[in-house]
C-alpha cells in the first residue's frame, strides 16, 4: 500500500513537471569535428547551453531541408525574442560524404547563420554510436552512382529535432520536418 | 431578370475568363505553375516543386524530367515509415487525372536534381523540362528559394 502511494505521488510529480527528461547522451564523450574541421568533444562542448539539434545528411533533398529550415525559423524567432544561450546543432549521420568542407558549403548555400549553429561530423563509428544512443535510425536504402564513379546514399531516417537542457539531458523530441515553432519556443522558455 | 441582361452578363463572364487565362500552349490542357527549387551547392542535390493542372478530359502521365543543371534528374517521392522515419524512392511515372490538380511539394513528389553541375543559389532561377506522355515536353523556370513565401 505504501508502495502504491509512493508510486502515485511520483507519477503526480512527474506530471507536474512540464518537460520530463526523456533521454541523455549516456555520459559518454564523443570526438567529432565541426564544419571548420576543428576537433569538438561532444556533448561536452554544449555544456551550459540549451540545445536544439537535428540529425541530417546533406544529400537529403526533401525532408532534411524542411527540418533545417525549421531550425532556421526557430533560430530567427529566438533572436527576435532576445532569447540567448541556445545552441543549434546539426549532426550528420552520413559523415563519409558530409565532410567539414561539404557542411560549410551547405551552410553557405542555404545562408545559415552559424553564430550559434554548428554542424558536426566525424568517424562513422562515432556518429553511429551517437544516433544509436538517442534512438535515431538512419539506414541507406538507395544509392546513385555518378559518371565519375562517386556513389551517394539515400537514407531512410528518423525525422528529428531534439531539445536538450543545459545539463545535456534530452527533454523532448519533435518531428523535424513538421515541428511547430511556437511549441518548441514555448518549451525552450520553460527550460530557461 | 431580363434575358438580354443575362446574355450580356454571360458574354462578359466568358470574355473576362478568356483574357485572364495564363499564356500556355493552347493545344495542351496541362499547365504547370508555382515552380520552385531548393538552393544547392555544386555536387550536392536540389529538388524541384510545382503544381500541375490538367484541364483536359483525359488523364496524362509525367514520365520524367530533364535539366542541364544536374547530372541526373529523377522523379522521386518521399514516404513515411513507421511513426517518425522518412525516406524517398524513385517513381517511374506519376499519373495526372483528368480535370485535376497535382502538387509536387516537400514531403511528397519532387523532381530530384542529383549532382548539381554548379551552385544553385537562392534568388536565381533554374530551367527544366517536364515530360508528359500526351502533353509532351513542357519547359519550366523555377524560382530558387528555401521555401515559398520566405
Ligand atoms: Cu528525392
Amino acid at each position: 500500500m505504501k508502495r502504491l502511494l509512493l508510486f502515485v505521488l511520483l507519477s503526480f510529480s512527474a506530471c507536474k513537471e512540464k518537460l520530463p527528461v526523456v533521454d541523455d547522451f549516456g555520459g559518454a564523450h564523443y570526438n567529432l569535428v565541426n564544419q571548420n574541421n576543428q576537433q569538438v568533444l561532444f556533448p561536452d562542448i554544449l555544456k551550459g547551453k540549451i540545445v536544439v539539434m537535428n540529425y541530417i545528411f546533406t544529400n537529403c533533398p526533401d525532408i532534411c531541408p524542411l527540418s533545417t529550415n525549421n531550425m532556421r525559423l526557430i533560430q530567427q524567432r529566438l533572436k527576435k525574442e532576445k532569447i540567448e544561450n541556445v545552441q543549434f546543432v546539426s549532426l550528420s549521420f552520413d559523415p563519409e560524404f558530409d565532410t567539414p568542407a561539404v557542411l560549410t558549403k551547405f551552410a553557405e548555400i542555404h545562408s545559415l547563420d552559424l553564430s550559434n549553429w554548428m554542424f558536426l561530423t566525424g568517424n562513422k563509428s562515432v556518429t553511429d554510436a551517437i544516433i544509436k544512443k538517442v534512438g535515431v535510425l538512419a539506414v541507406p536504402n538507395d544509392s546513385t552512382v555518378f559518371k565519375d564513379g562517386r556513389k551517394i546514399y539515400y537514407y531512410v531516417h528518423t525525422d528529428r529535432i531534439q531539445l536538450s537542457d543545459a545539463d545535456g539531458k534530452i527533454r523532448k523530441n519533435y518531428k523535424g520536418s513538421t515541428i511547430n515553432v511556437d511549441e518548441i519556443v514555448g518549451d525552450i522558455k520553460n527550460l530557461l | 431578370m431580363n434575358k438580354s441582361f443575362l446574355l450580356i452578363a454571360a458574354i462578359t463572364f466568358v470574355t473576362i475568363n478568356l483574357f485572364s487565362q495564363p499564356i500556355t500552349n493552347h493545344q495542351s490542357p496541362i499547365t504547370i505553375k508555382d515552380v520552385w527549387a531548393r538552393p544547392g551547392a555544386k555536387n550536392a542535390n536540389s529538388a524541384l516543386y510545382f503544381v500541375v493542372q490538367n484541364n483536359g478530359s483525359k488523364a496524362d502521365t509525367i514520365l520524367g524530367a530533364k535539366s542541364k543543371y544536374a547530372e541526373i534528374v529523377e522523379v522521386h517521392e518521399s514516404f513515411k515509415r513507421d511513426n517518425d522515419r522518412m525516406g524517398m524512392r524513385q517513381v517511374k511515372f506519376v499519373a495526372v487525372a483528368a480535370n485535376s490538380k497535382l502538387e509536387f511539394k516537400p514531403g511528397g513528389f519532387h523532381v530530384m536534381l542529383i549532382n548539381l553541375l554548379k551552385d544553385v543559389k537562392a534568388g536565381t532561377s533554374l530551367d527544366a523540362t517536364i515530360n508528359f506522355k500526351f502533353a509532351g515536353k513542357i519547359k519550366v523556370k523555377a524560382v530558387v528559394q528555401e521555401m515559398p513565401g520566405m
